[in-house]
């Protein structure tokens, strides 16, 4: 094997969106993270042209203020370094609360992330209002109206727009997690139809819970929305699958067919 | 009562999802290096929002020392948008310092960084939010050591009373001392006064309460400051000069930010100072002497801090970067050694010449951005009397050699109102930008022509204190605006487009520039009326600090276009950047006679009294070309 700056194996690495970090756009995570990767003396290939930078790829974009256990970048790299030491170092060049806790090869030709995960898992935080009773029964109640209706209509910078629940909502729940704290869990899926933002959900659920309460106007994609039954919330994507052709779940770390370049030692917890 | 210094960030942590870029508020970056235990505490302040003051180099210099010193902690902060400064105020949260989180008037010192004249206003929401009283004399024995100290200080006075002391010059060294008589006093029980009267016999450290406003004799409207009677501070603060720059870390940056920042990289500072002489610039006058690093230190230095910080690129910083003696050489190294990296390497600006350009190439690799020169004035006349020693072929052979080497953008950098400006100048403008465009039209292929762009960025010349040029007038805004029209008139080309800075922003630069403390009250006045980020132009309002004019009394049209006669005392004459006042006169006296002065780096000694008045010296690391 030859060394070629465009790179001769590609690493997956699994990492977290963690406390304050959670507000960091997308694009603040990417440059983050390139520069965890150089600080981590990684052999990260480049790309060639007129403006060489490194091959790394993403999953999908995470709003700003939305937290994660589980997201993945694919890195290129000239030389073979074995996976738990490339691992140790990029913690050690990592902010903790955006570390790769996971590394493993992958074959040169598996799919971008992007295209391999189609399921995500979300659980919300919901905090009640002043003076709101709000009670994981009357919160399922309202998503059963909410997966019934079929779509939510929304409007984002300005354009009318659908969020299409059949396709992207697989299943959800809610659950009492103390006095005026309720945990919403969302199973969904992406593609094609799009993909759900569970803050949309969120403002739907809101209008049912609080129905009294005038709101002008149609459900506005924004950072936070401003919900009248909910003080505060917080959102956190707890799991990302690639969907095998039985429809059983994969980690994206383990769903790579062949393995050309070489397998790291580590070990992957298995589903 | 103190403030108590504790983490407040659970009161900001509800505001962050209802703010733009919420980054800017977080905290926990790559690299910060202050303490959770010290028993003195100084908190940073750059007077503008998060992405614009973090790769400031001066706080970076200054974070660096003061945490290298055992039992110091020196955090940062920064002046919120204004909708976090308006949720901060509806739910009474205060301003924080970024690493602690911490209320920042809390700190035993807060230093106000000064970058440039329309941050005052800042400076005052700044202390605001922190629940500082805004003027010195009012602050109790509780009230943090409020120091001011950058770029921008060598006129304090309009932002004078703010403040309780002024560090004039480089403060590597003067803050530490600073910051350690303060702890020292502190611990021995001295009230503020005893504080304040010690600092002034600290050399470089200007103690505004001290000095009152004389009228007495020749000097302007706005009077000078004197020693009040019985302090023994000095008639003259001088500023402090670091002589061994070598010696100081060339990587003092540490921290790298989440946030997508104006100049987003690893600079390394090569070289200090600047000899050029241009007659107008404040900086070529107050940075001397000229200091380089080198060429092992700059490349050591680059690797190290890409190293450590992950960037994918540095900036070679300075005045003037293709002045230094090994930039050539500096160059070619890193380049080899930064090959298939991906990482690129930059210099702030070129020198007008052919050399210049080779340089831009040398970093430029496949991509060719844009490529800016700087005439700064459009006739030789008007090039002599400002001593921008460069020709018009010099400016038409780098042109040929940007345009032949690739570069199809060029940006050509002009003045307006320069002492002694004519109508012939200004016409000379659009004659060079036109004349640049036709080079385009010889040099470039047919086929790449339209990609050809030259654009003329036409700012409105402002007289600074300590340069030559302190004693003149600014052209009045109305003229200002008369001779942009004649700029677009003048320029035959339609494909040269033309930008022009605007004439009220200027105005009250000149203002700022000029006045002197009975300018205080108006920064306040207008900053009550709701001023803060002038420096923003969407921010900024003309009317709002000519209503505050009209309120204080203050006609802002005289203090701009007032000249002052070279017998008469100026308003900042008490503070020293080491250039003496008979070279400011005699460089005066040449511009009104068109006679340039050379550069001192690459000929001999033009007497303008730094190196025997700081004692220090020109240190050259090679021949300079």
């Amino acid at each position: 094997m030859t060394a070629s700056p465009q790179g001769t194996f590609r690493l997956r690495c699994a990492y977290v969106k963690h406390g304050r970090l959670a507000y960091l756009g997308h694009l603040e995570v990417i440059h983050t993270i390139e520069r965890v990767v150089r600080r981590a003396g990684a052999p990260y290939a480049v790309t060639q042209g007129f403006s060489p930078h490194m091959r790394i790829a993403f999953t999908s974009a995470l709003p700003v203020g939305t937290a994660s256990d589980e997201e993945y970048f694919d890195l290129h790299l000239t030389a073979y370094v074995p996976a738990d030491e490339l691992l140790e170092r990029l913690q050690a060049a990592s902010p903790v609360d955006l570390a790769p806790y996971r590394a493993r090869y992958i074959d040169l030709k598996t799919p971008a992330l992007t295209a391999q995960i189609t399921r995500m898992r979300y659980e919300v935080a919901l905090q009640a209002a002043r003076g709101f009773d709000l009670r994981a029964q009357a919160v399922s109640r309202a998503l059963d109206d909410v997966v019934r209706a079929g779509s939510i209509p929304y409007v984002r910078s300005g354009k009318a727009k659908t969020l299409d629940l059949a396709a992207t909502l697989v299943a959800a729940g809610a659950s009492q997690a103390g006095e005026g704290e309720v945990r919403l869990t969302l199973d969904t899926r992406c593609g094609d139809a799009g993909s759900l933002r569970p803050e949309i959900l969120l403002a739907a659920l809101d209008r049912r819970l609080a129905p009294e309460v005038e709101r002008g106007g149609p459900i506005v994609s924004t950072g936070i929305q401003d919900l009248a039954a909910v003080k505060r919330y917080s959102i956190c994507r707890t799991a990302q699958y690639v969907e095998d052709a039985d429809g059983s779940l994969l980690s994206p770390s383990r769903a790579d067919g062949t393995h050309a370049a070489p397998l790291s030692v580590s070990s992957v917890p298995s589903l | 009562m103190r403030a108590v210094y504790e983490n407040r960030f659970a009161d900001l942590e509800p505001l962050l999802g209802r703010v733009e870029k919420p980054s800017r508020y977080i905290d926990h970056e790559w690299g910060t290096r202050s303490k959770a235990d010290a028993s003195y505490r100084a908190c940073l302040i750059y007077p503008d929002v998060y992405e614009v003051g973090l790769p400031n180099q001066g706080i970076a210099v200054l974070y660096a020392c003061l945490n290298a010193r055992e039992g110091f902690s020196c955090e940062r902060g920064y002046v919120p948008w204004v909708d976090m400064a308006d949720a901060m105020r509806a739910a009474g949260v205060p301003l924080l310092s970024l690493e602690g989180a911490a209320p920042v008037a809390s700190f035993d010192a807060v230093g106000l960084h000064v970058p440039h004249e329309m941050a005052v206003t800042n400076m005052l929401e700044a202390l605001d939010l922190a629940g500082i009283p805004l003027r010195s004399v009012d602050r109790g024995e509780d009230d943090p050591l409020v120091l001011a100290g950058g770029p921008s200080v060598y006129n304090p006075e309009p932002f004078a009373p703010f403040v309780d002391a002024v560090l004039i010059g480089e403060g590597e060294e003067h803050l530490v001392e600073v910051c350690a008589e303060h702890r020292r006093l502190r611990d021995a029980g001295a009230t503020r006064s005893e504080v304040l009267a010690a600092l002034s016999r600290i050399p470089g450290t200007y103690v505004p309460s001290l000095y009152e406003v004389s009228h007495e004799g020749a000097c302007t409207a706005h009077g000078y400051a004197v020693p009040r009677a019985g302090t023994d501070a000095p008639a003259e603060v001088r500023k402090r000069v670091v002589a061994d720059f070598a010696a100081t870390d060339p990587v003092p940056q540490s921290i790298v930010p989440y946030a997508k920042l104006v100049h987003d990289r690893l600079s390394v500072e090569v070289l200090r100072g600047c000899a050029r002489g241009c007659r107008f610039c404040q900086a070529g006058m107050t940075y001397r002497p000229v200091r380089e690093r080198g060429a092992d230190q700059i490349v050591s230095a680059v690797m190290s801090g890409l190293a450590r910080t992950g960037y994918d690129e540095v900036s070679l910083t300075s005045l003037s970067t293709t002045d230094h003696s090994c930039c050539r050489q500096v160059l070619a190294r890193l380049n080899r050694r930064l090959e298939d990296t991906g990482i690129s390497v930059s210099i702030p600006s070129q020198r007008l010449d052919a050399f210049g350009v080779d340089m831009a190439l040398q970093v430029a690799g496949e991509k060719k951005g844009g490529l800016t020169f700087a005439p700064e004035a459009g006739s030789q006349r008007l090039r002599d009397v400002i001593n921008k020693n460069v020709t018009e072929d010099d400016l038409e052979r780098a042109a040929r050699a940007a345009f032949e080497a690739g570069w199809r953008r060029v940006k050509l950098y002009f003045m307006m109102g320069l002492p002694g400006e004519t109508d012939d100048d200004i016409v000379a403008i659009g004659r060079l930008a036109d004349r640049v465009y036709e080079i385009a039209r010889e040099v470039v292929p047919p086929a790449q022509r339209g990609g050809v762009s030259v654009s003329v960025s036409c700012s409105v010349f402002i007289p600074k204190a300590a340069t030559p040029f302190q004693w003149c007038a600014q052209t009045p805004d109305d003229e200002v605006r008369r001779r942009q029209q004649l700029l677009l008139r003048s320029v035959r080309n339609r494909a040269v487009r033309v930008h022009y800075h605007d004439a009220e922003t200027s105005l009250i630069e000149a203002v700022l520039s000029r006045g002197g403390r009975d300018i205080a009250d108006l920064v306040e006045a207008v900053w009550r009326r709701g001023a803060r980020f002038d420096a923003w132009t969407e921010q900024f309002s003309l009317d709002r600090w000519e209503q505050a004019a009209g309120e204080v009394g203050i006609d802002l049209r005289a203090v701009a276009r007032t000249p002052y006669g070279l017998d008469e005392r100026l308003p900042w004459e008490h503070v020293s950047c080491g250039v003496s006042r008979g070279c400011l006169e005699r460089e005066y006296r040449r511009a009104l006679e068109g006679v340039t002065t050379p550069d001192c780096t690459r000929s001999s000694c033009t007497g303008c009294g730094v190196c025997p008045t700081l004692h220090v010296s020109n240190v050259l690391a090679g021949e300079r070309s």
